[in-house]
């Protein structure tokens, strides 16, 4: 096998853990107060797709967070999967893609690299705007949606998953890739990893940005549900129930 | 107004056609081998772009159309590749960008937008002078107008990343879209032997069966084309039964038209049962087969 040393930047984003997160029964709205912060699911996936370009191909796996300081223990846990640098750029206030791409476009650009892998969309908004923003800023090809990468001398391949088919993409070095869920399954890091990532040193830096949003949220609320919701804990009274409406819905 | 609404796939296309065509002047852009059927949904003109297209070359497209026609208003669908090139668009533009939106309204000279929160447990409903919007797939039905839009071809340029193979999927032969009863089925059914166990249900009540993304795509106990959600298929049956489904939002998307939904779930605090009709809590194994029997009684 040829040895070709990778530098590879992985994003990581650190969001509330929204499973846990639950909203007010009377005024539906969100309570974030309490509730812990995690890594994004799709950032384990970068981070795990990052991690095994190295330890196949050798380089090195540099991790940023733009967050705050309750960031560095999630890129402590970054470190245990097998990140070796990371910075954490402080100053993250509120989902505003436009800032996140331009904080994160700013620092990528100071560091080398031959690939910068991030999930595809995050669980909290969905907004999937970070890629396409980070390639418009970095005017490096976005290789998008990947469920394989497969880097080369000069050049990467990607298997890419669309609606309706999937397609193999490939494109010189540097480039982007968002990855998608079916990737890979993140590990679960080792007891004596954690143990050894808790020592590392982190780089904490503040980013100075100005936040010029015209959206101003009117309300945000749990939808109403118009369901009977009638949930049975004992099945034998549900069965009647349940062969009745079935029964209704077959004519 | 005027504004355009760009997509890669033409269902999508049409139906925030229909609803947008309510709002203001629109016109259309496509990117897809061969379309069909976009001029039919009140775009004004419709642009296909030609070519092997990628977020780069896509967007340097969209963007000489935008210049070109000076839009109020610019809408992205939301696929993989719209999402793509609404960041890239929005970049160049130098203008903010609201993303997922499901409703749209003009007020004066602010918009009133609608989209998901905390990962769809909310509705956030915004106010803004926002210009450029991605668009939830399934906005509204698609309907046709009688009158064709004037199409004209783009011929879009190179693009930096190049094309090695493309692996078709598949093509699908259950139409869940149509289906009077779907029987879904989600993690919580444990392993791919265990469908044979739901099968009885599917058969005794005549409906299709169907899956959450987990069961189609990590664990592929299904075939994709089975996928109930976001990114899978809207469904709208009159009967809708989850199986070990816990309901994240992404699945709850994909089947909130459903006239009636039945839920059986081990997990009491299962978001599920609060887009359940009628739910059960327990081991869907012993509960299935009971159900199957008072069926033929």
């Amino acid at each position: 096998m040829i040895y070709l040393p990778y530098n590879i930047i992985v994003l990581i984003k650190q969001i509330l853990d929204i499973d846990q997160m639950k909203t007010n029964p009377s005024t539906g709205e969100p309570i974030t107060e309490g509730v812990p912060m995690r890594i994004e699911n799709l950032s384990k996936n970068a981070i795990e797709a990052a991690v095994r370009i190295k330890e196949k191909s050798g380089g090195k796996v540099t991790g940023i967070i733009f967050g705050g300081e309750q960031s560095s223990s999630a890129m402590k846990e970054a470190y245990a999967i097998g990140v070796d640098d990371g910075i954490v750029i402080k100053g993250y206030k509120g989902k505003n893609p436009s800032v996140t791409a331009k904080v994160l476009s700013d620092k990528i650009k100071t560091l080398p690299y031959d690939m910068v892998i991030l999930g595809n969309q995050s669980a909290d908004t969905y907004t999937g705007l970070l890629p396409g923003k980070l390639s418009s800023l970095l005017n490096v090809p976005l290789l998008g949606n990947a469920v394989s990468i497969e880097p080369g001398e000069k050049e990467v391949k990607v298997t890419r998953v669309l609606e309706d088919h999937n397609v193999i993409l490939k494109g010189n070095f540097p480039v982007i890739i968002s990855v998608s869920q079916e990737i890979n399954e993140p590990r679960l890091p080792a007891v004596l990893q954690i143990i050894k990532a808790g020592k590392r040193e982190i780089k904490m830096e503040t980013a100075s940005i100005q936040d010029s949003s015209s959206i101003k949220v009117l309300s945000d609320k749990a939808p109403k549900s118009e369901r009977k919701k009638e949930v049975y804990e004992e099945p034998e009274k549900a069965i009647p129930v349940l062969t009745r409406v079935i029964k209704e819905a077959m004519l | 107004m005027r504004g355009i609404v760009f997509s890669d796939k033409e269902d999508i296309l049409s139906q925030a056609l229909t609803f947008f065509r309510q709002k203001m002047e629109i016109d259309a852009a496509i990117y897809s081998e061969n379309p069909q059927s976009s001029g039919q949904y009140g775009a004004k003109k419709l642009f296909v772009l030609q070519g092997a297209g990628f977020s780069d070359n896509v967007s340097d497209a969209l963007l000489s159309i935008i210049q070109k026609e000076n839009y109020d208003f610019i809408f992205i669908t939301s696929t993989a590749l719209g999402r793509e090139v609404a960041g890239i668009v929005s970049d160049k533009l130098g203008k903010e960008i609201i993303a997922e939106i499901f409703d749209f309204n003009i007020d004066n000279s602010k918009v009133k937008t609608k989209r998901f929160a905390w990962g769809g447990k909310t509705v956030a409903e915004e106010e803004s002078e926002c210009r450029i919007f991605t668009v939830m797939p399934g906005i509204i039905e698609a309907t046709t107008v009688p009158e064709k839009s004037e199409v004209s071809q783009i011929k879009m340029n190179d693009s930096k990343v190049s094309l090695v193979q493309t692996i078709p999927k598949t093509s699908s032969t259950v139409d869940l879209e149509h289906a009077g009863i779907i029987v879904s089925i989600g993690r919580g059914i444990g392993k791919k032997e265990a469908i044979d166990q739901i099968m009885p249900l599917v058969k005794a009540v005549k409906g299709e069966l169907a899956g959450s993304r987990p069961v189609c795509l990590d664990y592929q106990w299904l075939s994709e084309d089975r996928q109930v959600g976001l990114s899978g298929r809207k469904v709208k049956p009159k009967l809708y039964i989850a199986l070990g489904i816990s309901g994240q939002i992404q699945h709850i998307a994909g089947m909130r038209g459903s006239k009636t939904v039945i839920a059986i779930n081990k997990d009491k605090m299962a978001p599920i049962f609060e887009e359940a009709d009628y739910g059960v809590v327990g081991d869907l194994f012993q509960i299935v087969p009971m159900i199957v029997k008072a069926l033929q009684q």
